[in-house]
């Protein structure tokens, strides 16, 4: 009997151990570290979205940064090499490809999202994702997906007898004439005010319109499966003397002058390409009557794309343990649900049903039927690498002068060069 | 019992010297022989570091960004280190007489030193604007409007070395004046009695005696030269542009490092960069040595 009292106590005892360790382990708190770039529209309704997932997940505590748009990628880099990276963090489709081939990107973890599976998530967005595909698992879910398009400054183009509407060139060829008559000159044929130009000393920007330029001819600058530049082929080679002409023939601007986006919001340029749809707040700001066009097409494109896409996509460190790298993808989810509130508070698009809803009026229509056309640029291990050499041969053909066919084969090698070496360096890694 | 309390003496000794030299190791030692570790890997921040011996260092002779930017480097410590050399000199040999007004003038040639180097960058920047001050000061006499200061790769490079020896000349005379300040007041009027003129008191009096302080400016300025980065990075709409015309040895490191994920080859150029510095800085101080 005693003995039998006594084997019964410690089965109580027992079931309370696994129960308390259960309990335990329920209640236990884990700490998401979670990093943002800076868009000061978009910070305060994260937080609100933190609270919110704090109050509705009691057991997962948010450790939420900004960083500076700047320092973003040095910090977000420097993190992950002293093993202090956030778990979650959000990065640019131009350097994602990085962090795939370190393994830093953990693929989506659809049951963690609470999705059945890859096609219920597909399901959700009409584009977007493709960014961020690689061998063909997903790594990340986008939180904007941009592209350009050309906004018009309408009291410039109408002084000079100008309908946006109307004459909005169809074609590149057809430009130089619209922005000569859109120029303001001094009396050594300086312009004072620009017509139009491109956004050459932004990396990010010249990257987009440059691809997409080549893109429109059938062209492209890397082939990203195969880690090789061809960039030098004789339809590449018209489209950059396109862009030396700009400057050197036509005089229409160029690298030295201040960037387009700020040359534009302060009104010392008519038309600019480079904004996306989230501009329409900044051209409100600045009391700019606007209409958006879409980008020009090249008269011989064999393909209709206008700018290119890019995207911020949110993804999970593949470092952080499993619990937090779920407890990571169920924030995802609840920070992906809150789309339409992020466009309408924050200008950022993501192709979902419930935002594009929101984009009804004509400007905003202009990009999202853009997007449907638009591609992204190429996605390699590097990128800073060949933007780098991209810049320098565009200085020397523009700037130095140089013939545009000596310069793109030297360019073309020296990409070639720069993806074998980082296609070497990152298999000696993964080894 | 002495030996016993030299013994202790040198204990406590050792023990009050022990955070300075712990400091000291931890944050100047261990850097630096860290970043040698690094240079002789591969290493991408985000991988383990690869051992790869001295192949970061073989690889350094011909890569074309290295050399452009040694050349460029080397281009900007002459621009930078001769010319403030002699015209800190000058600034000091004429804030050395007494004149009316010397002290408010003193005050507003050292004015430039006073704010960062990224401010004088930023300032610059907007000063060399292709339509803006600096176009208008250089050739609105001729009807020239636009000078692409910042983005020709002749003008460029000029730019920068100018805006540097602008900004750090009003230090360097600092320097030189507290030379002239040691200089024994009666050698010079000695000298004077027996008729010599102003040049030859500076040639055979003053000049000797700062010895050590023209020593001290030409490391210093070299050591400054070779460091050079902020400029760079700040005052050209593309750092290290138009086409690496300015691209030198420091905005190397952080492009290697920080943007192309080579964090080995940073760290060789680095150490190359501390071995140049450290030569010269040798040279000049030898040259210190054997004059006294």
């Amino acid at each position: 009997m005693k003995f039998r009292h006594f084997g019964r106590a410690i089965l109580v005892g027992a079931a309370m151990l696994v129960a308390t360790g259960l309990g335990n382990a329920e209640a236990q708190q884990l700490t998401l570290k979670i990093w943002m770039h800076e868009h000061p529209p978009r910070i305060p309704i994260d937080k609100e979205i933190v609270a919110e997932f704090e109050k509705a997940h009691p057991n997962i505590k948010i450790q939420y940064d900004v960083l500076s748009v700047a320092e973003y990628s040095t910090k977000l880099l420097t993190a992950f090499a002293s093993g202090s990276g956030p778990d979650v963090f959000n990065q640019t489709s131009a350097l994602v490809a990085q962090y795939y081939t370190s393994r830093i990107m953990a693929p989506v973890d659809y049951a963690a999202m609470g999705y059945a599976d890859e096609k219920a998530l597909m399901a959700v967005y009409s584009s977007g994702l493709n960014g961020i595909r690689f061998a063909g698992r997903l790594h990340g879910i986008p939180t904007e997906v941009s592209n350009y398009a050309c906004y018009t400054n309408n009291a410039m183009w109408k002084e000079v007898g100008l309908d946006p509407n109307k004459d909005f060139p169809k074609t590149w060829e057809e430009f130089p004439a619209i922005a000569e008559k859109l120029t303001q000159r001094d009396a050594n044929g300086v312009p004072r005010r620009r017509g139009f130009d491109f956004n050459w000393p932004s990396v990010g920007a010249f990257w987009n319109s440059f691809n997409a330029l080549l893109q429109q001819r059938g062209g492209s600058l890397v082939d990203e499966e195969a880690y090789k530049a061809t960039f030098d082929t004789p339809t590449n080679q018209r489209t950059v003397q396109f862009l030396v002409d700009w400057a050197n023939k036509y005089r229409l601007g160029g690298p030295q002058y201040t960037d387009s986006r700020t040359d534009f919001l302060g009104g010392k340029l008519a038309t600019d390409c480079s904004f996306g749809i989230w501009g329409i707040p900044q051209m409100h700001a600045a009391k700019i009557d606007f209409t958006v066009r879409p980008a020009p097409r090249f008269a011989d494109a064999t393909s209709d794309n206008g700018m290119n896409a890019y995207a911020y996509y949110m993804m999970v460190n593949a470092r952080s343990s499993p619990a937090v790298q779920k407890a990571a993808w169920t924030y995802v989810r609840y920070y992906s649900d809150q789309a339409a509130r992020l466009f309408a508070g924050a200008g950022l698009f993501v192709p979902r049903q419930e935002v594009a809803a929101k984009a009804v009026d004509a400007n905003s229509q202009v990009f999202l039927n853009e997007l449907k056309k638009a591609k992204f640029p190429p996605r390699v291990v590097g990128y800073s690498q060949v933007t780098d050499a991209i810049f320098r041969g565009r200085d020397r053909m523009v700037q130095g002068g140089e013939p545009v066919a000596k310069v793109m084969a030297e360019m073309n090698k020296e990409i070639d060069a720069i993806l074998t070496r980082e296609r070497a360096r990152a298999e000696a890694m993964r080894k | 019992m002495r030996g016993l309390t030299r013994l202790h003496r040198r204990w406590w000794g050792l023990v009050f010297v022990l955070p300075v030299v712990a400091f000291f190791a931890t944050f100047s030692v261990f850097p630096v022989l860290f970043g040698i570790w690094i240079s002789l890997t591969d290493y991408n921040l985000l991988d383990e570091p690869l051992w790869v011996g001295l192949a970061n260092y073989r690889n350094l002779l011909d890569d074309q960004l290295f050399l452009t930017a040694f050349k460029n480097t080397l281009v900007f410590v002459l621009g930078a280190t001769l010319p403030v050399w002699v015209l800190s000199l000058l600034a000091a040999l004429l804030f050395d007489q007494a004149f009316r007004g010397r002290e408010i003038l003193k005050t507003l040639f050292f004015l430039p030193v006073l704010p960062p180097v990224v401010v004088v960058a930023v300032v610059w920047r907007m000063l060399l604007h292709p339509n803006g001050v600096m176009t208008w000061i250089a050739g609105g006499h001729r009807g020239v409007t636009e000078i692409s200061w910042l983005a020709s790769t002749t003008l460029a490079p000029i730019a920068m070395i100018v805006v540097h020896d602008w900004a750090v000349v009003p230090f360097f005379m600092v320097i030189w004046l507290a030379g002239f300040a040691g200089v024994p007041k009666h050698l010079r009027e000695a000298a004077r009695m027996d008729g010599a003129s102003s040049w030859q008191v500076f040639w055979h009096v003053d000049l000797p005696q700062l010895r050590s302080t023209a020593v001290l400016v030409a490391a210093l300025t070299s050591i400054n030269a070779f460091q050079t980065f902020t400029l760079q990075y700040a005052m050209s709409p593309d750092p290290g542009g138009p086409a690496n015309s300015t691209l030198v040895l420091g905005l190397l490191v952080l492009k290697y490092g920080f943007q192309y994920f080579r964090m080995g080859d940073a760290a060789a150029v680095s150490v190359v960069m501390f071995a140049m510095i450290l030569a010269v800085t040798a040279i000049q101080l030898g040259f210190n040595r054997r004059g006294t």
